[in-house]
């Protein structure tokens, strides 16, 4: 039934003649199914809760069973799939970077400019973007302490309270 | 080459009774012996000996040198700017965030950092940040990767 949610609920006639039943409650069926699997697996729902919303339903000791375990078998992966949909940012894939030295150009002959150049490397909805940035020693420090800061921030006390409360 | 406007010599009450034909063939003149001194890193006896040959007289060459050497600094920062380089980082900015929930999945709870460039382009000077999200390792990784850059310039410096 995990299958059958995953890839979408057509008419599906096998099933139908199999069980002797309409392909519009075979479609109700599924639908009903995806349905509690995904609002479950996206609250988070506890097996309690989940059985006592469930056994409203009406159904055999059973069948409430073999749906308990069919939410936590698949809750980790529903979940992950649903993670996807969130509204997303370009994301940090990887970063290369080298280190050059500008000795002339053509506006002024005889230099030594040190400069670090970069790629930086994203993702974005599948695909991945590749930006070639440059930046000068005293920058590349400020950078650095910059972000180690940022680092830092969820050491401290009140990032790891809110943490704690949170769950 | 940059181009050097010339308005405000023509605009100067000083020199107003100076054919302006003449006065912007001597700033044209001026700005390219200039130039040329600052592109090739000229000292101020190869500008001399130049001036000379140009049958200036001493003193206006004197007073053209210390002008020049007043000014020369300033000039080869000015010269050294110009031409192309790969978009420059000129700042970061960061945020970190807490994840709760979303109205596709709710008790995310994960941190997550937001990341800024801010980055400039070295003709037309302005150009959009660059943004992205990151995990505390994946801030890590770009940590450790700057701190490699800045090492190997480090050792760079001592040999």
């Amino acid at each position: 039934a995990g299958g059958a949610g995953r890839r979408g609920t057509g008419p599906g006639s096998g099933p139908g003649r199999k069980l002797n039943i309409g392909v519009d409650i075979i479609q109700h069926g599924v639908e009903g199914l995806v349905y509690l699997l995904t609002e479950s697996s996206k609250l988070m729902i506890s097996e309690v809760d989940f059985q006592d919303s469930i056994n409203v339903l009406g159904f055999s000791d059973e069948l409430n069973k073999s749906l308990l375990q069919l939410y936590l078998d698949n809750r980790k992966e529903i979940r992950s799939i649903l993670g996807e949909l969130a509204p997303r940012l370009p994301s940090y894939h990887s970063l290369e970077w080298r280190l050059d030295v500008q000795l002339a150009s053509r506006s002024l002959r005889q230099q030594i400019k040190p400069a670090v150049t970069m790629k930086l490397h994203l993702n974005q909805n599948e695909d991945q973007t590749a930006q070639v940035l440059q930046t000068d020693p005293a920058t590349l420090l400020h950078l650095i302490q910059q972000l180690e800061q940022a680092l830092g921030e969820m050491k401290m006390n009140h990032c790891r309270r809110i943490v704690r409360n949170m769950k | 080459m940059c181009v050097i406007s010339n308005s405000f010599i023509l605009d100067d009450p000083d020199l107003k009774d100076i054919d302006p034909t003449v006065l912007k063939h001597c700033h044209a003149a001026a700005a390219t012996c200039i130039l040329e001194a600052g592109r090739q890193k000229a000292d101020i006896s190869a500008i001399s000996t130049c001036l000379e040959d140009c049958k200036l007289d001493k003193e206006r060459i004197e007073q053209f040198c210390t002008e020049y050497q007043k000014n020369k600094d300033a000039l080869e920062i000015l010269l050294g700017s110009i031409g192309r380089s790969p978009l420059h980082i000129t700042d970061v900015s960061w945020r970190l965030e807490y994840q709760i929930k979303n109205n596709q999945l709710h008790k995310t709870y994960q941190p997550s950092y937001l990341v800024t460039l801010n980055v400039e382009n070295s003709n037309s000077g302005s150009h959009p940040d660059v943004s992205f999200s990151c995990t505390m390792e994946q801030l890590q990784d770009l940590v450790g990767k700057l701190k490699d850059a800045a090492k190997s310039l480090e050792r760079a410096t001592q040999m």
